[in-house]
């Protein structure tokens, strides 16, 4: 029984490590806010710093919105076509969170993501 | 409204730059002043020389719909049209028969912005009328006020083209949507897609530039030659030029 039970042990830590090491050899995931994992940006930095930018994409993207159709004001370094030069697959960077955090922006029923 | 967006991107600014100076939080590079921005003095418009417009070529509609990935239903009641090509025939039969393209005229006047509830359709400062699709409801007051037709309403969901622009998004169901003078192109310095195809073919009957720039050459071929606009006596100054009507 006590064989059984250790057995049972080592069999559940072996399988817990191995599937530890998996995820840590899948490097490309980190760890945002405790909750959820996404996929590690490509780029040096974000146009704004990650902090700020995980709370307030949102506004920033509609601020830019609104400017680059009434204004015509388009810089091309920070228009949402360029996103995925550091986050190359939305599933696995925008969706993930919005999935978490149970939010539904309507952006890419239009918005193109270039894969 | 500017001056309000503006304020708040200063704010929005200063935000950041507190950011910033807080401990532990990496600097950032300043953003890059590639900004392009619609100015006041300019005023887009379009010449047709309808002489040289030929019967059955459909260059400007092809290269339109490849450009602003526009829709094709396979509906004509529900099919959606930027540009459309008409065939005019005078009822004393003393001309032949002729076609001309016909889009949005980007009116100084545009009853389609006078009448939106939401503010939706405006006027930029160079003078192109377009939509803000983010913000238009749907209630389609803009295609009864517009006398040109020169706007559709998305009646089914789309998806991306396999082929599509990326430049440009499509549009939801349920908005409206119209020529927009390929308004990213020219704030990349570039002509519309229909006018460039038009010139590549051959055929050379549309030119477009600022005509308030008395340099352009569709300001002086608008001031030498006779040309005329649709349906002036609306008053609406429409600002696609017609030459040879
Ligand atoms: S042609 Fe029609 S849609 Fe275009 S600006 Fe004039 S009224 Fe508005
Ligand atoms: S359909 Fe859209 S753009 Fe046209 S009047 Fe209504 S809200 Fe404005």
């Amino acid at each position: 029984m006590v064989l059984l039970r250790t057995v049972m042990i080592v069999l559940a830590v072996l399988v817990t490590g191995t599937a530890l090491a998996g995820e840590q050899a899948a490097d490309d995931l980190v760890l945002a806010n405790g909750g959820v994992r996404l996929q590690k940006p490509k780029g040096k930095a974000c146009i704004r710093p990650t902090e700020w930018m995980r709370r307030n994409h949102m506004d920033l993207l509609i601020h830019k919105q609104a400017m680059t159709v009434r204004e015509g004001a388009r810089m091309r370094s920070e228009s949402l076509l360029q996103c995925q030069s550091c986050h190359p697959n939305r599933e696995a960077f925008c969706d993930r969170c919005h999935d978490y955090a149970g939010v539904e922006p309507n952006c890419f029923e239009c918005h193109n993501y270039p894969e | 409204m500017t001056m309000d967006r503006r304020t708040v991107l200063g704010m929005g600014g200063a935000v950041a730059a507190g950011v910033l100076l807080a401990p532990g939080v990496q600097l950032i590079a300043a953003p890059p002043s590639n900004e392009t921005s619609a100015a006041g003095s300019q005023r887009w418009a379009m010449l047709v020389d309808v002489n040289k417009c030929t019967p059955g070529c459909t260059a400007c509609l092809d290269a339109c719909r490849k450009e602003n990935n526009v829709p094709l239903f396979g509906d004509p009641a529900r099919d959606v049209h930027w540009i459309r090509k008409v065939e005019v025939q005078d009822k004393e039969h003393r001309r032949a028969p002729f076609t001309l393209p016909v889009l949005c005229n980007h009116c100084e006047n545009p009853p389609c912005v006078h009448v939106c509830p939401t503010l939706a359709s405006f006027i930029r400062k160079d003078g192109i009328v377009l939509i803000d699709e983010h913000r238009c409801i749907g209630c389609r007051y803009c295609m009864i006020a517009c006398p040109y037709k020169a706007r559709s309403l998305v009646y089914f969901s789309t998806r991306f083209p396999k082929d599509g622009n990326p430049r440009v998004p499509i549009r939801a169901k349920g908005v409206v949507e119209k020529c927009t003078f390929c308004v990213h192109r020219v704030d990349d310095g570039q002509l519309p897609a229909c006018v460039e195809t038009c010139q590549g073919s051959g055929q050379g009957a549309m030119i477009f530039g600022d005509i308030n720039d008395p340099q352009s050459e569709i300001a002086q071929r608008v001031k030498t030659l006779r040309t005329e606009t649709i349906r002036a006596d609306l008053g609406l100054k429409p600002h696609v030029h017609y030459q040879g009507l």
